[in-house]
């Protein structure tokens, strides 16, 4: 009898553990976020994805950075001044920026940032920003220890001269793989940040989270709550389940989802959009048949109803898409997008000697969430005798058919390194690229266009020939264009200060507070 | 013991060695590049050339074999090709969270398999056998994923009794490792019922009966030892399984472990981590196989003996 009354109380204590351990106490101070897999690590040189580049953002600093939109803001670099000939860049940096470790950020750890980079030891993915530096061919060649176009002419002054005007080389200086790396601490860089940035590392759990606490001696505006966690979800379910209960503060709402998230009134009021930079497409195949032939491009852009699959589909959630530039970086309209038109389809498919149609293949990559698209597009290009077979396959394996040249058709997305129409045009449709790793495109007159582009300053000539190459490859077709979308946050309703940033790597969660 | 031991740690040896050559042919057989995931959309192809010449890519296949061969004797499994980390270091960082998962999902496992399955062998065709073995099919039919989905929803989301995922303290285990165990728990259900039905007819059970001893002795003290063989070949089988990860169950749950780790690393190409999981995974199998062998010479000296003399 006794036995059974203690086992009684051990198992009520047992119990009460579990209840009062199950009662979470939430750190009001600590904001927290979810991405769907790790980061690659702190290593500046290696940040070739998007979350990697967003997470080194809030660790270190740069020359410049991105502001909530397109435009360029002051950082490290308090002021800079080009050239008139558009070649040499000078840096007046702010003397009391300083690394996590209290000591000084000098004009010297700007060159060893850019040299760790361009260091071929490192065998870095990103030296393609720095080559453009005078002397930064004969450093990656080992011919050279210094390269002669970086130069501090004092602690806080630093002198880059690129070898050809070039106007997005500033926007490069923002870029995460331009974070300026603390020397001395750079040996563990892989696991450790060696930077200055408004949040410091306190610990990662690979594949659990990454834990962060303010930077209460930045040299610049600190954060408002005392910590950030980043929660490593690969589940967009889990995720939303996570923002439901309250344990993720802002949520990243999948395009399926938005409808049912507006109906909800706990969140409605708290959801907020914006137009991202950034492209959907179709790419074609250009150099071999059928989609050498112009008509038959054309007929792929028209024989589809964009607006009918971006309201029936994707709920509304982007633009189409006239061209590979998004609006935003257009100074003026860019020309009205493809229209639907089956029975101009098929006479341009009679013309090019296709009346009986033809059968092909489209490669896609990635999770099931886009696939239903596929489908509208697979039934609509049927419907003008294209009979499409969809060829799913792992990122890896698309990515390595698609550099081969393998795919006649591959469906993807551009998303904006930096806001220039450049980064549209040059990585996409200039034939040293496209050739060698994209759709097979080549065109001299939009070579020519994309190379004087790159040599102009900013200004009106340099956006009209922006605005003029993307008509260009408009026309061409190169690639059925889909859309340019947008992106949909919902934050709890006790966070303020949130405003949804166009470039990723400018969200750095400073300005954000808990009521 | 201990020759029996011995022997069977010997057999491992060429398990192992098949396991590895299997896996490495495997990665050159597939499709796909691993310098592909590494540099991101702007490269150029010297960086893709340089970058093979350096992971030995561009190697021959024997080459590479050998290279890789001689490092894992040394205990180096190579280092990831996306993060650059010591596999081996990365694999021991996520072991102790696989192994918390494995425990308490065999601990699930284990204490509802059991008392299920005894409590339904001892009212066979009775309403509560009848549910109990509804349950027990439900549990080995459903899917992992599903089941984890639905815990997530219903436990996490609407009665928000435990957090929806996530590690950390004990609140966060409970849904995954019921997600995991269930299977399990529905298996030896299935399995402790049936054995144990066929041992309460053996004669040794009606002469303890007809010695009056109490109904609880009986089943506990005659019974349940008898039907421990295959019991513990289950858990056994299951546990191992549970060791080398459970990448839809870690996916659903946020959980870091061993797993995940595959996953991402067979997603991306990346190597030296594919190998290193698949060869660990091997190694956690047979070794859960090896206690296994050991428990069941524990439990039936037969088997021992048997050993002994083959």
């Amino acid at each position: 009898m006794k036995k059974h009354v203690w086992f009684k109380k051990q198992t009520l204590v047992f119990i009460s553990i579990i209840i009062v351990s199950c009662g979470q106490v939430k750190d009001e101070t600590v904001l927290t976020i979810a991405i769907s897999s790790d980061i690659r690590g702190f290593d500046p040189a290696m940040a070739v994805d998007i979350r990697t580049g967003g997470v080194i953002s809030l660790v270190y600093d740069h020359l410049v950075r991105f502001g909530s939109g397109t435009e360029l803001l002051s950082s490290i670099a308090k002021d800079w001044s080009i050239s008139e000939d558009g070649r040499t860049y000078t840096f007046s940096m702010n003397p009391s920026a300083r690394f996590h470790d209290e000591t000084y950020i000098l004009a010297q750890d700007v060159i060893f940032s850019i040299k760790r980079v361009l260091d071929p030891t490192n065998h870095s993915p990103q030296t393609w920003l720095f080559d453009k530096i005078v002397g930064a061919k004969e450093f990656m060649e080992g011919k050279t220890k210094e390269i002669k176009g970086l130069e501090a002419r004092n602690d806080y002054t630093l002198r880059i001269e690129i070898i050809k005007p070039f106007a997005p080389f500033i926007q490069y200086l923002a870029m995460p793989s331009a974070a300026i790396v603390n020397s001395s601490k750079s040996d563990k860089i892989r696991n450790v940040p060696a930077g200055s940035g408004p949040w410091k590392l306190d610990y990662w759990e690979k594949d659990g989270e990454l834990v962060f606490s303010r930077n209460d001696d930045y040299w610049g505006e600190p954060p408002i709550m005392s910590g950030l966690k980043i929660r490593i979800l690969s589940e967009t379910l889990t995720q939303s389940a996570e923002f439901e209960v309250g344990n993720l503060d802002i949520f990243n709402i999948p395009a399926l989802e938005l409808l049912q998230w507006t109906q909800k009134k706990e969140w409605r009021d708290n959801i907020f959009s914006i137009d991202e930079l950034n492209i959907w497409y179709i790419a074609m195949n250009c150099s071999r048949k059928p989609f050498d032939d112009v008509r038959v491009r054309k007929a792929m852009n028209i024989s589809l109803d964009r607006e009918k699959i971006l309201r029936l589909l994707l709920a509304n959630t982007g633009i189409q898409a006239s061209g590979p530039v998004p609006p935003l970086l257009l100074r003026n309209s860019p020309p009205n997008p493809y229209p639907y038109d089956p029975a101009l389809a098929i006479e341009l498919l009679k013309s090019a000697g296709h009346g009986n149609g033809f059968q092909t293949k489209l490669w896609a990559a990635g999770g099931s969430e886009i696939f239903h698209v596929l489908e509208a597009f697979q039934s609509y290009w049927g419907a003008i005798g294209i009979e499409v077979e969809i060829m799913r396959s792992d990122w890896n394996v698309f990515k390595t058919a698609v550099r081969a040249g393998r795919p006649d058709l591959y469906y993807l997305d551009w998303f904006a390194d930096y806001p220039d129409g450049e980064n549209f045009l040059f990585p996409l449709f200039h034939s040293s690229e496209s050739m060698t790793k994209r759709n097979r495109y080549k065109n001299s007159e939009v070579d020519k266009l994309i190379e004087t582009i790159q040599l102009l300053p900013i200004g009106n000539q340099r956006d009209s020939l922006i605005e003029k190459t993307n008509r260009v490859i408009f026309n061409e077709a190169p690639w059925v264009f889909l859309w340019h979308s947008q992106t949909n946050m919902v934050t709890q309703s006790t966070i303020t200060g949130y405003v949804p940033k166009t470039i990723f790597n400018s969200e750095r969660y400073t300005n954000i507070v808990r009521k | 013991m201990v020759h029996f031991i011995v022997r069977r740690i010997l057999q491992t040896i060429p398990v192992l060695f098949g396991v590895i050559v299997i896996t490495f042919i495997l990665m050159y057989l597939v499709p796909g590049d691993p310098v592909v995931s590494m540099v991101g959309e702007r490269y150029d192809e010297e960086t893709i050339h340089k970058l093979r010449k350096e992971l030995h890519l561009d190697d021959s296949l024997p080459m590479q074999f050998v290279h890789y061969v001689s490092n894992v004797l040394r205990g180096d499994f190579g280092k990831s090709f996306v993060t650059g980390g010591p596999v081996s270091e990365e694999l021991l960082i996520k072991l102790p969270n696989t192994l918390i998962l494995a425990v308490a999902s065999m601990i699930i496992a284990i204490i509802t398999g059991l008392t299920m399955g005894i409590v339904s062998s001892l009212r066979p065709q009775s309403i509560l056998d009848k549910i109990t073995m509804l349950f027990a099919l439900a549990g080995i039919s459903v899917p992992v994923f599903w089941v984890g989905l639905m815990l997530v929803l219903f436990i996490g989301v609407f009665l928000q009794w435990l957090p929806p995922t996530g590690f950390g303290g004990i609140e966060y285990i409970i849904l995954p490792a019921i997600t995991l165990g269930l299977r399990s728990a529905a298996y030896l259900a299935r399995l402790t019922r049936a054995t144990m039905l066929d041992v309460l007819n053996q004669d040794y059970i009606r002469t303890a009966r007809m010695k009056m001893l109490p109904e609880w002795k009986v089943i506990l003290k005659h019974g349940f030892p008898n039907i421990l063989i295959p019991i513990i070949t289950v858990i056994g089988t299951d546990f191992g399984s549970y060791l080398s990860g459970a990448v839809l169950t870690e996916s659903i749950f946020g959980w870091p472990g061993i797993g995940r780790y595959a996953l991402e690393a067979i997603l991306k190409r990346d190597f030296p981590v594919i190998q290193g999981t698949v060869l660990f995974m091997a190694l956690m199998f047979i070794l859960a196989n090896l206690i296994v062998d050991i428990f069941y010479g524990i439990v039936d000296p037969r088997i021992r003996i048997e050993g002994k003399n083959g």
